[in-house]
């Protein structure tokens, strides 16, 4: 224990070195300043934009965008997909559509999106929650197509009621699929609410950081690359600790 | 035509125990019976004119080459299996499915147990499965935990646990079942020698007390002589009942001397001659 | 036929039936004048306004653009996170230091890049290959971190008792000991590649599949749109189809149990 704990503040004091490192090429200002600020003028702009109150509402944008979009995807993909991976008959009509849909960059269906419903609010959360479907419908598919056949064959000699398998076996062994279904998709969800804010101009922390570049902000502009980090690591590690509560029967209590 | 109710028919008894006998009398309490069962699967039958009673308690052995159709016997026991002809009978009453008194141990252990729940809590499905109200459960549990020795690790989980362990574990599962029939594929197959003959030792404590009567499938022609009341032999391509073999040996049945009785060593002899045989017929 | 041949021939024909009867449906609703073709198209139009993309060598060139963004972020972010992976995986001690940066840096969404490469390099090709290696680093990083630090002990005893130095050490045993579990890593990489190179191109950098798309939206066109849209998707699909195959005749079935697909 203590030596993890211990590794755990070495590597904290990486990146403090790291940060360091920044700041000392920062000043030697051998990369223009205008492209390059040191981490002093960062946490300034972050600060500013902190006490303005123009900061709290991106936040609050970008983060809603991407979770609600997140949420409405995986409640959906996680019925849709127990249906189908729990249906042979529907994966070998669905299978290769599914296959053929996997490789697709989700962001190129914003055309169609805007299309659709033009430069809106319902136009991101449609993308957001269609480009993070995939990922969790594959995953759940996967997840319960891969139960083993022998615990069926224990549910139907136990007399298990059917939704007793789904419930008791089929949910429980698709799980581990299920929650790096959801962390796929939350990374997907962040990305695509960047990628619209961007295109659109809506409120938010893509759309801040790109007007930032635009203008030479570039201290702006690092705060919210930064900022959106931070909100994938969070994500990240919410979505970690909840997989690791849930999945202790594998990694093992010992 | 296949299913004929059994109250309207003679029941057949076992073939070695008595040849020629007025087949009309029927010996109480016949637990399982095969009824000119036939079982064919992609084209191929698997089991031809199957005809076999088991009686309540009995501990009958089943051994045979690969293909001779003993798991799939099993199988239609436990009702994963629908034959294709003829009629398989629970306690005089043709199997529809599964029956909840019958239980099944399957060979592969860990597969058949639940990798996410404790020990406790795989015995546990079983009773959440006859709908035992929660509050009755964990006396129960307790029970049949210790009952296969496993009372100090209710909390492992599966791969936390040895495979004799384990396979104690599904055991448990199966006992919460109080199966009137027990069915056990190769059970102790793919255990080593020492846990092998602890857990057989166990198995006949168990059945002993609680009555049941016990089919069990096995490659080991020793364990099957060790074990049984009963042994049925069965031939390949179909599969089909080639001879059957009384174990006349005194309970309980101990590891060393019942091993060095000389009726074990004369039916390990006609065993394996069987065996031989078999096999050689499925070879040509 | 055997049983299980004549499986397989079905199982393809019903993976058909879903997209057929798509377009079936399709064609007849705009026939039919169910669906206006100003905000979708008809597949009979997506089709020739494919042909017509391809003919007139947009297509092409746009297909060239992505692809060489694609791979040649994939070769970028590949090597470095080859060499970091096969780095991380060696030395215990500097994997564990290098912990928290790592998850720092990781969850970053890529396309946050976007902006700040526009800054340093403006448009083009380097801007976009500089994003994507930054996301095909990480698949290609964590897989053989992993892989080498899996690798079996008993070769690393065989290396120290043959008296290997280092670098032969990962060149003979580690590498290819670890090689098909980093050919995996590719493959997801490259997937990734092509869908960050095709997100940035849709942002902000106008060149390639995505700019096409978005252009063809911008300009009316539904038709082109949707046919750039399956083109794309063609495209992923062919190139993960190519690396599977790729992988199962260099690696087989067996080496790759119970790797994603």
């Amino acid at each position: 224990m203590k030596a993890r704990v211990a590794w755990n503040l070495a590597s904290i004091a990486v990146v403090v070195a790291i940060i360091m490192l920044w700041q000392m090429v920062a000043d030697t200002k051998i990369l223009s300043p205008a492209f390059f600020p040191g981490p002093d003028r960062t946490w300034k702009a972050l600060t500013r934009a902190a006490i303005s109150g123009d900061l709290a509402p991106r936040i609050y944008a970008t983060v809603w965008r991407m979770l609600i979009g997140w949420m409405l995807a995986s409640v959906l993909g996680i019925l849709l997909g127990s249906l189908i991976g729990s249906s042979e008959r529907l994966r070998r009509f669905l299978g290769p559509t599914l296959e053929f849909l996997r490789p697709l960059p989700a962001s190129a269906t914003i055309p169609v999106f805007i299309v659709l419903l033009g430069l809106s609010d319902a136009m991101v959360l449609s993308v957001v929650a269609f480009g993070a479907l995939w990922p969790m419908l594959l995953g759940t598919v996967h997840g319960f197509q891969a139960v083993e056949p022998r615990l069926y064959e224990v549910a139907r000699v136990l007399h298990l009621s059917r939704l007793a398998v789904i419930f008791k076996i089929a949910l429980p062994s698709a799980m581990p699929d299920i929650l790096s279904g959801l962390r796929l998709s939350l990374t997907v969800a962040l990305i695509l609410t960047v990628v619209c804010e961007m295109l659109i101009g809506v409120d938010g922390l893509g759309s801040w950081t790109l007007i930032s570049a635009r203008a030479f902000r570039s201290a702006d502009l690092y705060a919210g690359v930064l900022l959106l980090g931070l909100i994938g690591y969070l994500g990240a590690t919410a979505l970690a600790v909840l997989s690791r509560r849930l999945l202790v029967w594998k990694h093992g209590s010992r | 035509m296949n299913s004929i109710p059994a109250a309207t028919k003679p029941a057949k008894l076992p073939a070695s125990i008595v040849e020629g006998a007025d087949a009309r009398t029927r010996p109480a309490d016949i637990a399982i019976a095969f009824d000119h069962v036939d079982v064919e699967l992609g084209g191929r039958r698997i089991i031809d004119d199957l005809t076999l009673d088991i009686a309540a308690g009995e501990f009958v052995c089943v051994v045979g080459p690969s293909g001779s159709g003993k798991t799939t016997a099993l199988r239609l026991i436990a009702g994963l299996v629908k034959p294709s002809r003829g009629t398989v009978l629970f306690r005089g009453r043709p199997l529809e499915g599964s029956s909840r008194d019958i239980a099944v141990v399957f060979q592969d252990y860990s597969k058949a147990l639940l990798p996410w729940r404790t020990a406790a809590q795989n015995v546990s499905l079983a009773l959440e499965a006859r709908n035992l109200p929660a509050k009755e459960r964990p006396v129960l549990i307790a029970e049949l935990l210790a009952k296969v020795g496993l009372q100090d690790h209710a909390g492992k989980y599966p791969a936390e646990m040895s495979g004799g362990m384990q396979q104690r574990l599904q055991i448990a599962r199966c006992l919460a079942q109080k199966p009137a029939v027990l069915l056990m594929d190769e059970p102790f197959g793919a255990l080593d020698a020492m846990t092998r003959q602890s857990l057989q030792d166990e198995i006949l404590e168990i059945v002993r007390s609680s009555g049941a009567s016990v089919f069990f499938v096995t490659h080991d022609l020793e364990e099957a002589i060790y074990l049984g009341d009963r042994i049925i032999g069965l031939r390949s391509n179909p599969g089909r009942i080639g001879a059957t073999f009384q174990v006349d040996l005194p309970r309980p049945r101990d590891q060393l001397s019942t091993r060095e009785q000389p009726e074990f060593l004369r039916l390990r002899r006609e065993l394996f001659d069987f065996i031989k045989d078999a096999e050689h017929e499925r070879g040509r | 036929m055997s049983a299980a041949a004549n499986r397989s021939v079905t199982n393809r024909a019903s993976g058909l039936v879903v997209p057929l009867v798509l377009i079936v449906v399709g064609e007849a609703a705009f026939r039919a004048g169910y669906l206006q073709g100003d905000v979708l198209a008809a597949p009979s139009r997506i089709f020739l306004a494919f042909i017509a993309a391809l003919r007139d060598g947009t297509l092409l060139a746009a297909t060239k653009d992505t692809m060489i963004t694609t791979f040649g972020g994939l070769a970028l972010g590949g090597l470095i996170g080859l060499a970091l992976g096969v780095m991380l995986g060696s030395f215990a001690r500097l994997d564990r230091l290098l912990a928290v940066p790592i998850e720092i840096a990781r969850p970053i969404p890529s396309v946050a890049l976007v902006p700040i490469a526009m800054v340093v390099a403006g448009f083009g090709y380097s801007m976009e290959i500089a994003i994507v290696g930054f996301a095909a680093a990480w698949p290609v990083l964590i897989t053989t971190r992993s892989a080498i630090a899996e690798i079996e002990p008993r070769l690393i005893e065989v290396a120290r008792v043959l008296r290997l130095g280092w670098i032969a050490t990962i060149f003979k045993i580690l590498l290819p000991a670890s090689l098909p579990r980093i050919f995996v890593g590719f493959r997801l990489a490259a997937g990734i590649a092509l869908i960050v190179s095709v997100t940035v191109e849709i942002a902000a950098n106008p060149i390639g599949l995505g700019h096409a798309i978005m252009m063809a939206q911008q300009s009316l066109q539904p038709a082109l749109m949707l046919a750039m849209l399956v083109w794309i998707g063609v495209v992923g699909f062919a190139m993960n189809g190519v690396l599977i195959f790729l992988q199962q005749r260099l690696f087989g079935r067996a080496a790759l149990a119970g790797d994603p697909p």
